[in-house]
């Protein structure tokens, strides 16, 4: 029984959501300070410190430092986050001296829009001076990106959603290319990472541009770039998304029981 | 030695609305979920103040009803959803049909903005917003962001304004009757954002008494010194949480979030739950006292 647990889950024993959570846990490395939002970002690293990274110390922009949460939270500034915390400060602290004072290894952030070079949209859908939708705005996603020292994105897959150019930059990724975060004074690495429905992006050394790293199970290079608005570097041989164990998928239900980010899947194992 | 006698601050929550004038800055406290003053929300609308403009970092139904109240006309801030539910309903109706405009800023430089103003420096430096829209842009403030060259190391920093509003407006966990308050829990922005204000209000869960605060000098995060006035408001800031005091209201956000997808559906929730209420008390008294106490914060958890 205790090998079982080591081995891959088989395509439609898993949700997507669940692959994409897997996939962030995998991004954090033990010992790693890392700094995230709500939804899949939190659950993720929620369960990369019941997996391979105990030692991670997670920190909530409002104030939370190293939180050991046992219960999934709504906001960023839920008290269920400060349960067995080291401290419970506040955004200048978080985002001023831990963040911006270059502690922080591992950033992740959500976007409604990316861009080739990594630049993200979390502001506005349309014109400027007319926008068809108001989203939420930077937060601390701005802050995040600026200065942590690299950062996986999350988010959804779609061609109105990997554009050419974005309705409006909230977030810097490497801005034109190559130089250009070094130019403009910004201190952190960049996204090294981007997770979607679909696949995994990484970021071409060169060029500073997207590129193809792995596809999903059950997902073709075709059908990633049907789904693509930006032009993306697609490397001539491209692996598959190490799917699930279930020994992840087993301790990933447990951070989510209620399915509160993750739905349960109905005949899920 | 002469004692001295404690300064009473104490107003009421229907006295503190009609301090702020038509058209007046308010920093507004709390932070996602955790502490905003919605009673003062409600007073405010109660009140029906009219051009008031709001600075704040992220905050969620506290300032989604005062821009469907048509309150608030313009907000300097980083952040508003309803997180984890969705969009802020009525402040994108507001945006679509003008009568509230967005300056948009990040959390940090906020942040950073209520130090400025509680330091009495005019600006304050930051490595955020450096190439993106968040300075290329904006929406009624010409002196919104500038990037120098530090003169010092010749590195590029992004400057913003300090913030002097009119008013801050916390709501604290506990506070004495002559100011001095203490905070469970993260603080968000609320220790810089107290000390920026010409004047500031602070709202608590419980007034204690002045030898409790004063046998923990250091459990008091904002001194009386800094506080004009003190108002008593159990339960102030429900549906949202107060760490150690109570947890969210799941139901009554879903509710509050599906109902004011239409104006009408907000017009009315505004009259079921704020106009059509005398006040505060009447408020708790329409949710009942059975659903706050299952909100009641269980130790040693604080929600």
């Amino acid at each position: 029984m205790e090998m079982s647990k080591k081995e891959h889950a088989k395509q439609g024993e898993y949700s997507t959501l669940e692959l994409m959570a897997v996939c962030g846990a995998r991004a954090i490395k033990n010992g790693e300070v890392v700094f995230v939002g709500t939804g899949l970002p939190m659950v993720a690293a929620m369960l990369a410190k019941r997996l391979h990274a105990p030692k991670a110390k997670i920190v909530y922009e409002a104030g939370f430092i190293d939180s050991n949460a046992i219960d999934i939270a709504l906001s960023i500034a839920d008290s269920r986050l400060e349960y067995r915390a080291s401290a419970a400060i506040g955004l200048i602290e978080t985002l001023g001296m831990l963040l911006q004072g270059g502690r922080v290894d591992v950033g992740f952030v959500g976007a409604a829009q990316i861009d080739e070079y990594g630049n993200l949209n979390t502001t506005y859908i349309g014109d400027f001076e007319n926008p068809k939708v108001r989203l939420p705005g930077s937060g601390g996603g701005n802050d995040i990106v600026s200065s942590a020292k690299r950062i996986v994105v999350i988010m959804k897959h779609e061609k109105r959603k990997t554009v050419k150019k974005l309705d409006y930059m909230t977030s810097p990724g490497y801005l034109d290319g190559p130089g250009a975060r070094e130019r403009t004074g910004l201190r952190g690495g960049g996204p090294t990472l981007v997770v979607t429905n679909l696949c995994q992006m990484d970021f071409d050394k060169e060029t500073k541009r997207i590129r193809l790293a792995t596809v999903h199970p059950g997902v073709t290079v075709e059908t990633v770039l049907e789904n693509t608005g930006f032009d993306l570097i697609v490397p001539e041989q491209v692996l598959e998304t190490e799917p699930p164990t279930y020994e992840e998928l087993e301790i990933l239900r447990r951070v989510d029981p209620m399915g509160i980010y993750i739905p349960r899947q109905q005949g899920e194992k | 030695m002469v004692e001295a006698e404690v300064e009473d601050k104490r107003i009421t929550l229907d006295e503190a609305a009609k301090l702020v004038s038509d058209g007046a800055h308010l920093f507004w406290g709390g932070f996602g979920f955790q502490r905003p003053p919605m009673a003062f929300a409600h007073e405010l609308v109660r009140q029906r103040k009219r051009e008031l403009t709001i600075y704040t970092c992220g905050s969620e139904i506290d300032i989604d009803i005062l821009a469907g109240a048509r309150v608030v006309s313009k907000f300097e801030l980083a952040f508003f959803a309803i997180e984890g539910i969705g969009l802020a309903p009525n402040i994108q109706r507001r945006i679509r049909d003008g009568s509230v405009q967005i300056e948009d800023y990040t959390n940090l430089a906020m942040a950073l903005r209520f130090l400025g103003g509680a330091l009495g420096v005019p600006f304050m430096p930051l490595k955020s917003m450096l190439g993106t829209d968040l300075i290329a842009k904006n929406r009624f403030r010409s002196n919104k962001v500038k990037v120098i060259d530090c003169p010092f190391t010749g590195e590029k920093v992004a400057l913003v304004p300090s913030v002097k509003p009119d008013f801050s407006i916390i709501h604290a966990s506990r506070v004495d009757m002559e100011g001095n308050a203490q905070i469970d829990g993260i603080k968000g922005e609320d220790v810089e954002g107290a000390r920026a204000g010409k004047k500031t209000i602070v709202l608590a869960e419980e007034i204690v008494d002045v030898e409790f605060t004063r046998a923990n000098p250091d459990l008091t995060v904002i001194p009386n010194i800094y506080v004009t006035y003190v108002v008593e408001c159990p339960w102030g800031s429900y549906p949202m949480m107060v760490y150690n005091y109570y947890d969210y209201d799941m139901e009554h956000i879903r509710m509050y979030y599906q109902q004011c997808k239409t104006e009408e559906g907000w017009q009315k929730y505004c009259e079921e739950y704020i106009t059509g209420v005398e006040n505060h008390m009447e408020f708790l008294k329409k949710i009942g006292f059975e659903k706050l106490l299952k909100l009641r914060a269980r130790k040693p958890f604080g929600y």
